[in-house]
């Protein structure tokens, strides 16, 4: 059964949901923190909110404008989020993927999280104001193609059943393959297009939780081995480091998409970086805890046709 | 001196000035976002959309180049950039929040240093501004003594009428010259009416009371309560229309290359990284609280002004929701 738009009525339930346990929760002394969203000034908006006082739960909230990945605020890059004990967070099924990841990468362990699930039909896209209601139109790109509405594995999912969902058609999908079907020079002059907008503010690199090394190499300056500025050169240069770093281990949260405040649609290289490793590999990043991806390990069965 | 400009006798006078070789710069589309941005033609000018990126840029690009060295044997050769070069330039359907940031800019760029760049490209530019009809509720204008009407920095400023065309008003010289050197194209205002302006929700707030609380509250949990979610990104800084911080690099090999100027941002953790690895703004609320410090505090201590206009860009495009309106209004209630 699917109907046409996305039935959010759950979302009130879910937040109660998460409310209460994250109550409990602090008030149990089971968790130092919750990371978790809350409504913002903004109609309709929230924004992430760090709790740690069990009488500051109620602020906590789930709706069509918890966009944002917060296992960003997990990893070492987020230095100003204390990793004492246990921490709760709030995860869509898309963010728990990061986090599996995360863990594959021993930047996280299973046992100091405590995964407070949401089951989710979708969010906002990010090119709609807040208070917008959630429809085929307005629905975030990457929702239209989820596998992942349930998160499976986490300690607390609330009591809520999923609605029929609309079967959506998949707007990633068609424009890989819309650009695959351009001559590579066609393809070139798109990108070329698209990075020119780059004004190297780094949201995407910012929000992404793959992003966590301690120094990025294109923040190095001796040597110098990406030029800086925003340029044609340097933003090329950016991205498609940005695109091979993330190849196998981007589970496709489309974040560094939502915050780019000069729509690039960087999520296009991060799922074609997918399709490849798919193809070439089987692999498909973010199902299972693993501590070594296709790109940092060989296997006889590894495609070698490229030596020549 | 008040005078009327029909819409299609303004697409005249761009395309006019454009033919002439005035770089004519407007809000349009470019890969899919409004941006001001040179025209090729009055068509390509789009007015009903905030562009995406502020007006600044006509005057401090996102990055230029201020010098050039070849290096041959042991001789090394320097060549500037001649400012005398930049053109003359008309800046068109500009914001009130857009255009009453250029005076902000002025005072920085023409305080102890004058910076040539700026300043070169800021005596060419003619700036026409254009009254706002639609706000959303990320607009604050108003909060912080601003309107959608609000006059300040522009040389001519357009008020769009119920009939349509605009109510066109000088305030300055270049105005004055601009109307008296194409005459047959303004007429006489009629009586039509200003279609309604925009009317953003936010109150206004005391600037003067909120310095003095940031006089007093370095040190605050405020910082921390705010931006311990700041993932340290420069998007703010980079759409702010106030927002000047820029960083000098050498680009190129040993043997030639170009010394460019480009956007920095406080947000950054590399802003205030010093060569000895320590760096006296180590955790993003720091970070952020310099922002708001140098928007509300410092630069109304140096320059009498607030680093804010309002437009409501960051609020908008902030990952992680971070809304300096709300933040404002927060300590304006302390």
């Amino acid at each position: 059964m699917s109907t046409r738009v996305p039935d959010t009525s759950i979302y009130f339930a879910v937040t109660e949901g998460i409310r209460a346990e994250a109550n409990r929760l602090l008030s149990a002394g089971e968790v130092t923190a919750i990371v978790g969203y809350t409504t913002g000034r903004r109609t309709g908006s929230s924004q992430p909110i760090i709790v740690t006082d069990a009488d500051d739960t109620a602020r906590l909230c789930f709706s069509v404008t918890s966009v944002n990945n917060l296992a960003v605020y997990l990893t070492k890059a987020k230095k100003e989020i204390p990793k004492n004990g246990k921490i709760g967070i709030v995860v869509k099924g898309c963010d728990l993927k990061a986090l599996v990841g995360l863990m594959g990468e021993s930047q996280l362990k299973r046992e100091e999280l405590y995964l407070i699930g949401v089951p989710c039909v979708g969010v906002l896209a990010s090119t709609v104001q807040p208070s917008t209601e959630l429809t085929a139109e307005t629905i975030a790109p990457k929702c239209r193609e989820c596998d992942a509405h349930l998160p499976s594995g986490c300690d607390f999912l609330p009591d809520v059943a999923l609605p029929p969902l609309p079967q959506l058609d998949g707007k990633y999908t068609a424009e890989i393959a819309r650009l695959e079907a351009l001559t590579p020079a066609e393809r070139w002059v798109y990108w070329k297009e698209q990075f020119a907008k780059c004004i190297k503010c780094y949201a995407c690199r910012q929000v992404c939780p793959f992003c966590f090394c301690e120094q990025c190499l294109c923040d190095r300056n001796k040597p110098q081995m990406v030029d800086t500025t925003p340029r044609p050169s340097g933003n090329t240069a950016w991205h498609i480091v940005r695109a091979m770093h993330l190849a196998g281990r981007c589970a496709g949260c489309a974040e560094c998409e939502r915050v780019c405040p000069m729509d690039i649609p960087l999520n296009l290289l991060n799922r074609k970086m997918a399709k490849e490793l798919k193809e070439l590999f089987d692999y498909e990043a973010g199902l299972e805890v693993n501590d070594k991806g296709p790109l940092t390990m060989f296997t006889e069965k590894d495609d070698q046709s490229f030596i020549k | 001196m008040q005078k009327y400009i029909s819409q299609q006798n303004l697409n005249t006078l761009l395309d006019k000035l454009i033919a002439k070789g005035t770089r004519v710069v407007a809000p349009r589309m470019n890969a899919g976002i409004p941006l001001y941005e040179p025209l090729e033609s009055s068509a390509k000018m789009v007015t009903d959309q905030l562009p995406r990126r502020s007006a600044k840029e006509a005057f401090f690009p996102v990055c230029e180049e201020i010098m050039s060295y070849e290096k041959e044997g042991q001789q090394v050769k320097l060549t500037d950039v001649d400012p005398a070069r930049f053109p003359e330039t008309v800046l068109v359907g500009v914001r009130p929040c857009d255009a009453a940031a250029i005076p902000v800019l002025d005072a920085v760029f023409s305080w102890d240093y004058k910076d040539e760049f700026f300043l070169e490209r800021r005596r060419k530019t003619t700036v026409i501004g254009l009254a706002c009809t639609t706000a959303d509720d990320a607009c604050f204008c108003t909060a912080v003594g601003l309107s959608p009407a609000e006059t300040r920095g522009s040389d001519l400023f357009l008020t769009p009428l119920d009939g349509g065309g605009y109510a066109c008003e000088s305030y300055s010289e270049k105005g004055e010259a601009l109307i008296a050197d194409n005459g047959e194209l303004f007429s006489e205002p009629d009586n039509s009416m200003p279609l309604p302006l925009a009317v953003p929700q936010a109150d206004k707030v005391d600037l003067k009371k909120v310095k003095r609380w940031l006089d007093e509250h370095f040190e605050d949990p405020l910082w921390d309560g705010i931006a311990v979610r700041c993932v340290g990104c420069g998007a703010c800084a980079f759409v702010c229309p106030a927002c000047h911080c820029f960083d000098i690099v050498d680009e190129g090999t040993e043997k030639a290359g170009k010394r460019r100027k480009s956007w920095d941002a406080c947000g950054f953790w590399k802003f205030t990284h010093h060569a000895s690895g320590h760096n006296p703004r180590d955790l993003q609320p720091k970070r952020y609280r310099n922002r708001i410090m140098h928007k509300f505090k410092y630069y109304d201590d140096k320059f009498g002004q607030t680093l804010c206009t309002g437009c409501g860009r960051c609020v908008r495009i902030c990952p992680v929701g971070i809304d300096i309106a709300a933040i404002v209004d927060e300590i304006n209630k302390k």
